[in-house]
């Protein structure tokens, strides 16, 4: 589905992924874990299309199409989503408007009428209900005042009602609760395919007792520097990374 | 020759009272105004007056077709065609009649030529004790070629009334015609009235649009500006607040694009106490056009307890587009609380990206963000028609297939 290939990118002229491979297959969940500044952040913003980033080698397919080729809209309307570590506040459009756009648009995209109001609520109606979210929720302004819990079930609702084919959740366990992040995490198991695929950004091993993956990746200084299975997790939650980024700081000094 | 030259040799040609011949004399000795006035500093009519106009109204008569065209389909119309009235609805409560002589106050140069030359226009009065459930909509349509058209209104609302307006101007050509329109609102006690202008012209009209509205104890008055097309709008609303406890409230939108410049003029007389007013304008400028707002509140020394607040927010959403921002407050009363602010800005690369990532379009996403910014004030439009028109003419401005509701 996903395959990154010696993907070197930056902001500013300073290079922060400097060579990252990734191969995400349909069905897989994949964790990404590293130190802060590692990178992580700007992966997922380069997979989505964020323009700031300047992509200076490499190459990133999705669905053997060349993602790097594509807006960041088109790369959504090919399934990608990506839940923001900093949801963007929008005061003046209220949450079933945006998300009514976001569906419409992405339909027309596919050359698809619009859905019918009837049936977006009440696909509205049955995704918050699986992430427990409350009435009258629907009619905020996007993301206005909302506490950074709120923020994040928003995002996981958006993905339920995008149902992308792959999900990069970038921090999503931030700002979470032990409540909300069971919730949240429900949530994404829930909307688990076989024929979609998910990214976890995460500092902590904590989302990974909720969303177990397939595989964890260690991002440090701008490449992946150890990949293993969901025990990795468990081993750099008890020692930390030092113990690996000792090591690959000698190898590519 | 121009506009100057058009009214001398019109105006020798017909009969008027003594009166309007001594205020035309003084109208066409001032001229009209230039940049170095401090009221027109940022506007300049010099283009507007520089073309040549035909003053008598060689219009054509409409069909009903027009008429459904540009209505927002509501029960009670009153249609003018080339300044006659040509539909008035009957409305219990209310009388419709149309042109009738008034006094106002003649401050600048242009009512002066409205006061001496003017002969089209509505009188409306509405009995005390009536409320209207239908909004009375007004429609000036024109099919004159280069028109340069007067009007004079007169509302009277009776105490205890409520009553709301939604007015349009429509050229049926696309000719630069040119519009001096004025309107009287009196507001007796404890009335409440919503008036609702619908300025989206054609490409190449100008308009000069002047409100006075004189309001007693007690009443309500709102006006909503909606400005998406023509090439020149200035709007001037004058608020006169003479009993305690009234409130004069003004939303603007201007979504602004090629050449176009709209100049909000406001001003909100305080000369009594206990009174509030609020101003929301939002201006949106695309290409080559500019925006001018200046929002004058006065306090008078005996107005205490005065609640005033005035924003204007703008987009340039283009290098070359500009806003002329101005407020004015003058304060001669200790016990008020008066605010004001302004901010001039773009929109947010990092609300754009976010709604890409969802699969909007950059366009579909600036318009979303320009209606997000300009929803506050179409909000407080009570009329859902005009609202609801007011969203689509937004998107047809910024060329996207969006709906905004839900």
């Amino acid at each position: 589905m996903l395959q990154i290939k010696e993907l070197k990118a930056g902001i500013e002229g300073n290079q922060i992924l400097k060579g990252i491979n990734l191969e995400v297959k349909a069905g897989e969940i994949h964790a990404i874990m590293g130190p802060n500044g590692s990178g992580k952040s700007t992966l997922s913003a380069v997979i989505a299309g964020k323009e700031e980033y300047e992509v200076e080698g490499g190459a990133i397919s999705f669905d053997g199409e060349n993602l790097l080729e594509l807006d960041p809209e088109e790369r959504a309307h090919n399934g990608i989503f990506l839940s923001f570590q900093y949801p963007v506040e929008i005061p003046g459009i209220s949450v079933s408007n945006f998300i009514k756009t976001s569906i419409t648009e992405k339909r027309k995209a596919q050359g698809l009428e619009p859905l019918p109001t009837k049936n977006l609520l009440k696909m509205m109606r049955e995704k918050m209900e699986l992430l427990s979210i409350k009435k009258g929720y629907l009619s905020r302004n996007m993301n206005e005042g909302f506490s950074g819990g709120e923020k994040k079930r928003n995002e996981i609702f958006q993905m339920a009602m995008l149902e992308p084919k792959l999900a990069i959740l970038d921090e999503t366990d931030s700002g979470l609760d032990i409540d909300a992040l069971r919730i949240v995490a429900n949530g994404v198991n829930k909307l688990r395919t076989g024929d979609n695929a998910t990214i976890v950004i995460t500092h902590y091993q904590r989302l990974l007792d909720y969303i177990v993956p397939d595989f964890v990746h260690v991002l440090h200084n701008g490449r992946i520097i150890k990949s293993g299975g969901k025990e990795l997790a468990l081993e750099l939650e008890e020692k930390g990374y030092d113990w690996i980024t000792k090591e690959a700081d000698k190898k590519w000094a | 020759m121009g506009l100057i030259k058009n009214i001398k040799s019109y105006s020798e040609g017909i009969q008027i009272s003594a009166e309007k011949r001594e205020i035309l004399t003084s109208f066409l000795s001032n001229g009209f105004p230039t940049t170095k006035d401090e009221e027109w500093k940022y506007t300049s009519l010099k283009k507007v007056i520089a073309n040549e106009y035909s003053i008598e109204n060689k219009g054509t008569i409409i069909d009903s077709s027009v008429i459904e065209k540009y209505s927002l389909g509501l029960k009670n119309k009153i249609i003018f065609s080339d300044g006659r009235l040509i539909n008035s609805p009957s409305i219990k409560g209310v009388n419709i009649n149309g042109f009738s002589e008034f006094e106002s106050a003649n401050t600048d140069s242009i009512l002066q030529l409205n006061k001496a030359l003017s002969k089209n226009g509505f009188t409306i009065s509405v009995d005390k004790n009536t409320a209207l459930e239908n909004p009375i909509e007004i429609l000036f349509f024109s099919t004159t070629v280069n028109g340069f058209s007067q009007y004079r209104n007169q509302i009277s609302i009776g105490e205890n009334s409520e009553v709301k307006f939604i007015e349009r101007l429509q050229n049926l050509n696309n000719s630069a015609s040119f519009v001096n329109h004025f309107t009287q609102i009196n507001c007796a006690e404890n009335t409440k009235v919503e008036y609702n202008k619908i300025q989206n012209n054609t490409a190449e009209s100008q308009l000069i649009d002047t409100v006075n509205v004189y309001q007693e104890q007690d009443s309500t008055c709102n006006i909503n500006t909606l400005i998406f097309g023509g090439s020149f709008i200035r709007n001037n609303l004058n608020f006169e607040q003479n009993g305690s406890n009234c409130e004069s409230n003004m939303n603007g939108v201007s979504i602004l694009n090629n050449n176009q410049l709209a100049d909000n003029h406001t001003f909100v007389d305080h000369k009594s106490a206990h009174c509030r007013s609020n101003e929301m304008y939002k201006g949106v400028y695309l290409d080559n056009s500019k925006g001018v707002f200046n929002g004058k509140i006065m306090v008078r020394p005996d107005a205490q307890k005065i609640d005033a607040f005035q924003s204007n927010n703008n987009l340039l959403l283009s290098d070359t587009s500009s806003i002329d921002s101005k407020p004015q407050l003058e304060i001669y009363a200790d016990d008020v609380k008066c605010s004001h602010g302004c901010t001039i800005g773009q929109l947010d690369d990092d609300a754009l990206f976010y709604m890409r990532s969802r699969g909007i379009g950059i366009e579909e996403a600036k318009a979303v963000l320009t209606y997000a910014f300009a929803s506050e004030a179409i909000e407080n439009i009570s009329v859902e028609q005009v609202k609801s028109l007011a969203k689509k003419l937004l998107a047809k401005k910024l060329n996207v297939d969006l709906d905004f509701s839900l």
